[in-house]
Formats: C-alpha cells, sequence, structure tokens
C-alpha cells in the first residue's frame, strides 16, 4: 500500500502506447506547457488576440513552407490582393477593397525552420503581430498547426469587418481553414459565384456572412489563369 | 437552365438561373438526367432547417453526364454518366481518411456557421442551407459538382438511370442505417418510417442477416411496400395498436434487438405528446420533434442498439435518457458515409439482388415539382418517391 501512495501520476501509468513526448517551450502560441493546458490570451487595452488551430494531414517542414512564402499568401488569405518581399525579413502587403486599399509592412521576427515563426507589422495601416506553430500530433496523425494573432481594432480591422462581414477574430479562424484546405486537397472550398434565383430584398442582408458573397481566396485556381 | 428554387416556407418555384460554371480545379459539371425528392427536402419545405435563403437551388439527389471538368479532374472526362453522392468530401482529410467521408474538413465553405451549432462542421451538402455549404442543388438542368474526383461514381453498366438514381442517397442512407444497426444474423429489428429510407433499411436489414424485420408507419401503400419485403408491419393509428405493447407482443416480451428512427424531425402524432411537441416547436423552446426517437428508445432491448438515419437539427425535449442509460443501448447516427456504401451497393444492384427503382410512384418534370412537393406532404396522392426528369417537357 504505502508502495502505492508514494508512486506519483507520471509514473503510475506505465504503458502508454500512443502517447507523445512532452515538450516544452514557453512561447505565446503554445497549447501545452509542462503537461499544462494554456488558455489563449485575453483581450485586453484595446488589443484583441484569436488563437486557433487545426490538424492537417502533411509535415511540419511542408506545411511551414507553405506559410513561409508570404508572396503566395493571396491565395489563400481572404482579401489580400498581394504581398511583396522588400528585404531578407520584410514583406510589404496590400489588401484591396472597393472603398480603397490598405498597406502595411510586415517583419518576421523569429524564424525556426519546420516549427515556428512570429511576424509584427512595422508601419502602415495595421497594427498586428502573430506566430504560428507547426508541431507533429499525437499518433502520428499529421500536423498541429496553431495560429496565435494579435491586433489592435483599428482602421484595418474596421476596414475588414465592412468588406465580408466577418470579424477580424473570425477571419484569423478562416484563414488558417483555407490553409488548412489548399494545403491538403489544393483548393478551397467555393460557392461564390454560382447560380441561384432571385435572393430578394431580406436575403442581401442576412446572407452577408455566406461564402457565396465573401469572394473567398482563390487557392490554386489562380495559379491557372 | 431551369431550376428548382426554394422561395420561402411553403414556397418553391421553378425558376430560370443562369448555368452553373467551372469554379475549382476539382469541379465538374453534369447535365442532371434524373433527380429526386427527398423526404429530407420536407424539411426544408417546411421551413425546419436554418439557413435557407430566397432562390436557393434545391435537390441533393441526382445523376448525370458529364459535361465538363476541371483542370485537375483526371478520372471523369465528358459523356461519362455518374452517380453523385448527396454529401461532399475532399477525400484527403483526415475525416475522409477514416472513412467519416460525411464528416469531411474541407468542403464547407460555411463551416463556421456549423460550428456555432454543432461545435464542429460537417462535410457540404448539395442544396441543404448555407449552414451545410450553401452549394447550389441538383434539381437543375445543370450541377456544379465539387471535388469530382472523389464523389461521382461511374455508371458503366446498361443498367437504366432509375436503377441506379438512388445510389445518391437513399439507398446508402437505409443500409447505413441497417449496419449502424449492429444487426446479428437472426435479430429481430424494428424499423419506425416506410417512406424510401426506412425501405432500403429493412431491405438493408434483411441483407445483413435479420430474422424478423417489423416495420412502423401509418400510410397503406407504404406499409403493402414493407410487406412486400417480407416485413411484419404496424399501423400505429390503427384503433387499440401501442406500438410499445407491438413491440413487446412481437418479440416474446423481450423487444427488439435493433431498432431504426427513418423518421426523423418531423414525426407524426396524434396523440398529446405530439400536440405538446407542436407547441413547443411554434414557441421555438423545442425545435424537432422527437416522438419516434422517444419512442425507440424505450422499445429497444436491453443493451440493444438504435440506429438513427432520420434527421434531428436542433434541440430536443423530453428524451427519455434515463431509458437509454438504465438499459445500457448504443446509439448510432448521423449524415450517411456515402462514399463508403456506393460501390458495394452497385454491385448488389448490378448483380440483381435488389432492384431500387420499386419505391418510385411518380415520374414529374421540373414545371411539375412545386406541385409535387405539395402533395408529398400532404399526403394528398399515394406518394412513394418522385423522380424528375429535368428535360421533360410538360405533358400538355
Ligand atoms: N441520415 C441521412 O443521411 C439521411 C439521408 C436521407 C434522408 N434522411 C432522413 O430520413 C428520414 C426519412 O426520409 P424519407 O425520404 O424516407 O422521408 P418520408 O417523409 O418519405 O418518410 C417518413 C415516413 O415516416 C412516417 N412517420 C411519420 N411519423 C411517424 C411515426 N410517429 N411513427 C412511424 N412512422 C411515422 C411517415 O408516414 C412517412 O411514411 C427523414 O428525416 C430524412 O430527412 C436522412
Ligand atoms: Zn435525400
Ligand atoms: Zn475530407
Amino acid at each position: 500500500m504505502a508502495e502505492i501512495l508514494r508512486t506519483d501520476a507520471r509514473t503510475a501509468l506505465h504503458e502508454r502506447p500512443g502517447a507523445e513526448q512532452s515538450e516544452s517551450r514557453t512561447l505565446g502560441a503554445n497549447v501545452v506547457e509542462d503537461g499544462r493546458y494554456m488558455a489563449p490570451p485575453t483581450d485586453e487595452d484595446g488589443k484583441q488576440w484569436v488563437r486557433t488551430s487545426v490538424l492537417i494531414k502533411g509535415e511540419p517542414r511542408d506545411l511551414y513552407g507553405l506559410w513561409h512564402n508570404v508572396e503566395d499568401a493571396p491565395l489563400w488569405q481572404e482579401q489580400i490582393a498581394s504581398v511583396t518581399r522588400t528585404g531578407e525579413k520584410t514583406s510589404h502587403w496590400t489588401m484591396q477593397s472597393a472603398t480603397g486599399t490598405l498597406e502595411w509592412d510586415s517583419e518576421i521576427m523569429s524564424d525556426e525552420p519546420g516549427h515556428r515563426i512570429t511576424w509584427r507589422s512595422i508601419g502602415g495601416d495595421s497594427e498586428n503581430a502573430g506566430e504560428v506553430v507547426f508541431e507533429a500530433a499525437p499518433g502520428g496523425r499529421g500536423t498541429y498547426v496553431t495560429v496565435l494573432q494579435e491586433f489592435r481594432m483599428g482602421k484595418l480591422a474596421s476596414t475588414f469587418e465592412t468588406l465580408t462581414g466577418r470579424n477580424p477574430k473570425q477571419a484569423v479562424i478562416e484563414n488558417l481553414r483555407h490553409f488548412k484546405a489548399l494545403a491538403e486537397t489544393g483548393e478551397i472550398p467555393r460557392t461564390h459565384g454560382q447560380p441561384h434565383g432571385p435572393r430578394g430584398a431580406a436575403g442581401t442582408v442576412k446572407s452577408a456572412a455566406y461564402a457565396e458573397n465573401v469572394a473567398q481566396p482563390p487557392g490554386l485556381e489562380r495559379m491557372a489563369s | 437552365m431551369k431550376a428548382v428554387c426554394w422561395m420561402g416556407k411553403s414556397k418553391i418555384e421553378t425558376l430560370k438561373v443562369p448555368d452553373p460554371v467551372i469554379l475549382n480545379p476539382h469541379d465538374a459539371i453534369l447535365r442532371v438526367t434524373r433527380t429526386a425528392i427527398c423526404g429530407s427536402d420536407l424539411h426544408l419545405f417546411d421551413g425546419f432547417i436554418p439557413t435557407m435563403e430566397q432562390g436557393d437551388i434545391l435537390g441533393h439527389e441526382f445523376m448525370g453526364i458529364v459535361e465538363d471538368v476541371g483542370r485537375d479532374v483526371k478520372n471523369l472526362k465528358p459523356g461519362d454518366r455518374v452517380v453523385v453522392p448527396f454529401t461532399i468530401a475532399c477525400g484527403q482529410c483526415e475525416f475522409c481518411h477514416k472513412g467519416l467521408w460525411s464528416a469531411c474538413d474541407n468542403t464547407n465553405p460555411n463551416a463556421h456557421l456549423m460550428e456555432t451549432a454543432y461545435g464542429y462542421s460537417g462535410s457540404g451538402l448539395f442544396g441543404y442551407s448555407h449552414m451545410m455549404g450553401g452549394y447550389a442543388g441538383g434539381q437543375a438542368q445543370y450541377v456544379r459538382v465539387p471535388f469530382a474526383n472523389i464523389g461521382p461514381l461511374k455508371i458503366e453498366s446498361y443498367l437504366p438511370d432509375e436503377k441506379v438514381l438512388f445510389l445518391t442517397d437513399i439507398f446508402p442512407t437505409g443500409y447505413m442505417a441497417a449496419e449502424n444497426a449492429q444487426i446479428a444474423e437472426g435479430d429481430t429489428v424494428a424499423v419506425w418510417g416506410c417512406g424510401p429510407v426506412g425501405q432500403f433499411a429493412i431491405a438493408s436489414a434483411f441483407m445483413l442477416g435479420a430474422g424478423r424485420v417489423i416495420a412502423v408507419d401509418r400510410i397503406p401503400e407504404r406499409l403493402e411496400l414493407a410487406r412486400s419485403l417480407g416485413a411484419i408491419t404496424v399501423d400505429y393509428t390503427e384503433q387499440d395498436v401501442s406500438v410499445l405493447q407491438a413491440m413487446r407482443d412481437l418479440t416474446g416480451g423481450m423487444g427488439p434487438d435493433s431498432c431504426i428512427d427513418a423518421v426523423g424531425l418531423e414525426a407524426h402524432s396524434n396523440q398529446l405528446q405530439g400536440v405538446y411537441d407542436k407547441v413547443k416547436t411554434m414557441l421555438m423552446l423545442e425545435t424537432d420533434r422527437p416522438i419516434v426517437l422517444r419512442q425507440a428508445i424505450q422499445a429497444v432491448r436491453k443493451g440493444g442498439t438504435l440506429s438513427v438515419p432520420g434527421v434531428y437539427g436542433g434541440l430536443l425535449d423530453k428524451v427519455p435518457f434515463g431509458a437509454a442509460f438504465g438499459k445500457g443501448i448504443t446509439m448510432k447516427m448521423g449524415q450517411t458515409h456515402m462514399h463508403k456504401y456506393m460501390k458495394p451497393l452497385l454491385e448488389r444492384i448490378e448483380k440483381g439482388q435488389i432492384d431500387p427503382s420499386y419505391i418510385i410512384s411518380h415520374r414529374i418534370t421540373l414545371e411539375e415539382a412545386p406541385h409535387m412537393y405539395e402533395v408529398w406532404r400532404d399526403k394528398k396522392e399515394k406518394v412513394t418517391k418522385i423522380v424528375i426528369d429535368p428535360w421533360a417537357e410538360k405533358a400538355a
């Protein structure tokens, strides 16, 4: 009996055939640290946070590569018209809308190939910072991709909302969803451009959040044209 | 082209709309040769499913001839004849890999709407609300089929459309319902609802070894079809009939080994319980009418299985969960994992083991479709299954 009492939880379980090897790091996007679940940061002082993850069938290294290729971001990020590399670590982002153009510069803060990227905006119409982590999912099921994005409500966020009918937090979630769809299937599911009957007056207002009315990023379709 | 459009609750019209075009690399465009109206479409007609919008093109059961394919569709070419599964699946995600095709992660462009309601989103469906993808449906002359590299089943045999059309939904749905019922050789299986889904559940239960099938409905011609398959029928509206008593009487007091709810959220009842649910759904305190679900939970034997192909959408009141726990039953349910069943079931049709066209009662044109929704809902005629030829002209 006494022996059992001395045994701690970690050693009490002798067989965990499918379990992961725990690693611990101290980064913002980490969901687990030292075996403990870490809740996402909460909004404060005008700063908003969103953390979201997906399981993608693929290797961390390949998915890191796809993300790192910032000039391809318009393929899967909503409303981004173009991204141009301006230096080894910097890029220029343009968001096009009916009412005008929003522009900002972005800088990579840290870069761990195959594993993690952090960035922040350095001037322009948007104040944001973000981190993405790629880690092998337990059981060899693919890669968990987790994004932590921080932004201030400002011109970008509010314009985005009127443009797409999505709040900017949801947009981060949708963009990661598009990234997954593109990585797994080569395309982003789309209904924008399909036929329908007359929508009537009510339809147009209510359906602002439907994909049919938000131009989805093109995925690889753009490469074809 | 012409298409059947949802224009509001109880309001369906056949209208001229633009032709569909290829939007993505894995798309195909079909010229629809046959399409059908489903019991699930009645839930839309009756306004039970949220996020339908005026102008939505209906229809999730269809087949046709490939007209055009996107850049990355290599398995199909124009001229191929195909049946299309009503659930859209990418074939690449974790769920598709597991064979849980209707849970595909990558085909619902409005996944966020379903995440809000259900926690996670299922796959996109044709013609079945924006929450479930918002894809234009196939009760039309042409339809766009996303992920045509994965879903459509090529029909290479001489079989006429009508014999293979129901591979699009109801035959696999009835079959999965029977598979979910975990039938062992000689088991007694009770099926509520003798609509198309119930019919194929009965047939499939026998194929999977059931010793006795009990079928419950109130519509004489449907009960007759069920008897023609070999089931014992119970008309729950007949004077003095208690369904629970019937289940005990027909199983030596033990209850059926498996129960299948092939009715779903719009179950009909002439008892007080039905009035209670009707009032509550009208007041929006309850969204579904789970009369059959309650009965099936009560009826199933200890340790038995309840399989639910009938659709439920939202909140259910007074579900006897204590009975479910107390008897230790298993429940299995959900949208059909179509892609898993189409090919093996086509083989059964090709071998002559079953001819699914036996349930067809009406063959109509697109123009006649709006009226037939009404006829089916109000049970004005003996309707078992309505098939539409989108190119047929109205008989003068
Ligand atoms: N799981 C799936 O993927 C899937 C696919 C297709 C259809 N469905 C669902 O399956 C259900 C049946 O579809 P269908 O096309 O056969 O519809 P249907 O409307 O033709 O048939 C339903 C039958 O249930 C009977 N019924 C109503 N109340 C009853 C009660 N209290 N007891 C016994 N029978 C009762 C009706 O008389 C009718 O014959 C629907 O809910 C439909 O949405 C599910
Ligand atoms: Zn159907
Ligand atoms: Zn998938």
